[in-house]
């Protein structure tokens, strides 16, 4: 592999997230902020939380979907910004380096410590989370044990960045492409497993 | 009037970013305007608005609160500028007050983050979407003035998403 993942999370990390004079943070070709981490768990458990035990899944899908349609035109923007031209595309040889680098980039973000695993390339990916802010839901929870897994927002960026791997050619109206893949979270640090680990398969072969 | 400070910093061991001590998370418009979107989709299931404003107020009551108490700031005007400033600093937009008492106050915002993403993917809208800068402006101003959170309210009275020039917010207790 030629992705030199620890260089590129150090570097990425420090890509400058300060706001302009407009209050707003462009980089990445998109527009960034930098919001506590226990906004996005806080309102994600709150929103699982209020429904009944039979349309949790129905608000789950609904967190998973946010995150997958941005994780694919944020992906995407990510891996064509100067930032990566910059850092990352020297390192790149072939389109799964291209995954190798952009869980670095996601791990740079502050997003999750993980890394791909396993790979298939165009039909599975296993990446796996040794440290994720969404885990942080479990603090909250008799024992610090979720009773769900809920890294949602991971679950629906591995299917987003197997979209942009595989899907073919990306789709700014994320017509074609989105959801060609799907991820499963098979285990959970805020369930108590030693880590988070997501499963990501064609669309027509997920359970 | 004092000058926000904010110190960054990236664990490089669990790969997280603080500031100021608060774990933070990069995130993009693209997210902060799926979760506005799902908000209000959701709508038939729960009232995802309520929650996603109250989230945020909650959150950002702790941030803010948290700040004057480390750095000794008590004076409520300088607090509700604090807060300000610290909505610019995260990437929030421009907010301007234009009043503020313990019993409410008015906020301009020629700025606002989750308008300009909404437009930026999808056009105008036909009404109000910065649920997350209304309960930024209810923590803001249940921590510059000492009360609970749920004490006030904001109402967006017009919005950037609707075509307005700037956002604005009516906060009543």
């Amino acid at each position: 592999m030629a992705i030199d993942r620890e260089k590129v999370i150090d570097q990425m990390s420090k890509v400058s997230a300060e706001a302009n004079e407009d209050g707003l943070i462009p980089a990445f070709n998109v527009l960034v902020n930098q919001w506590p981490a226990k906004f996005w768990n806080e309102f994600s458990k709150r929103m699982v939380e209020a429904v009944d035990d039979d349309i949790k899944d129905a608000v789950e899908e609904l967190l998973i979907n946010a995150a997958h349609e941005c994780g694919y035109h944020t992906g995407y923007g990510i891996i064509t910004s100067k930032e990566w031209e910059a850092i990352v595309a020297p390192m790149v040889e072939k389109t799964e380096d291209v995954l190798h680098g952009a869980y670095a980039v996601f791990t740079a973000w502050g997003w999750a410590n993980a890394e791909i695993v396993e790979l298939v390339p165009g039909e599975k990916m296993v990446v796996r989370a040794y440290d994720y802010y969404e885990a942080d839901i479990g603090e909250d929870y008799p024992g610090k044990k979720a009773p769900r897994v809920s890294a949602y927002m991971i679950r629906g960026v591995c299917g987003a960045f197997m979209d942009l791997a595989y899907g073919g050619k990306y789709d700014s109206e994320g017509k074609t492409g989105l959801y060609t893949f799907r991820c499963k979270q098979t285990k959970g640090i805020e369930c108590g497993d030693e880590y988070g680990e997501f499963v990501t398969v064609k669309s027509e072969a997920y359970e | 009037m004092a000058e926000l400070k904010i110190e960054r910093k990236f664990d490089a061991n669990r790969k997280r970013h603080y500031l100021n001590d608060s774990l933070t998370v990069l995130h993009c418009h693209h997210y902060a305007t799926l979760f506005t979107q799902l908000a209000l989709d959701a709508k038939e299931l729960v009232d995802g608005t309520q929650i996603l404003k109250e989230s945020v107020e909650d959150v950002f009551f702790n941030v803010l609160s948290d700040y004057y108490k480390k750095n000794g700031i008590t004076d409520t005007n300088e607090r509700l500028n604090i807060a300000a400033q610290m909505f610019s600093a995260i990437g929030m937009g421009k907010m301007d007050i234009v009043s503020g008492d313990d019993n409410g106050g008015e906020v301009d915002m020629p700025i606002a983050y989750v308008d300009e993403g909404w437009v930026k993917k999808w056009g105008k809208h036909k009404g109000p979407v910065n649920f997350i800068g209304a309960g930024y402006v209810c923590g803001m101003f249940a921590a510059a003035f000492d009360k609970p959170v749920r004490t006030y309210k904001a109402t967006e009275t017009q919005s950037r998403v609707m075509g307005a020039d700037k956002s604005h917010l009516k906060v009543t207790a």
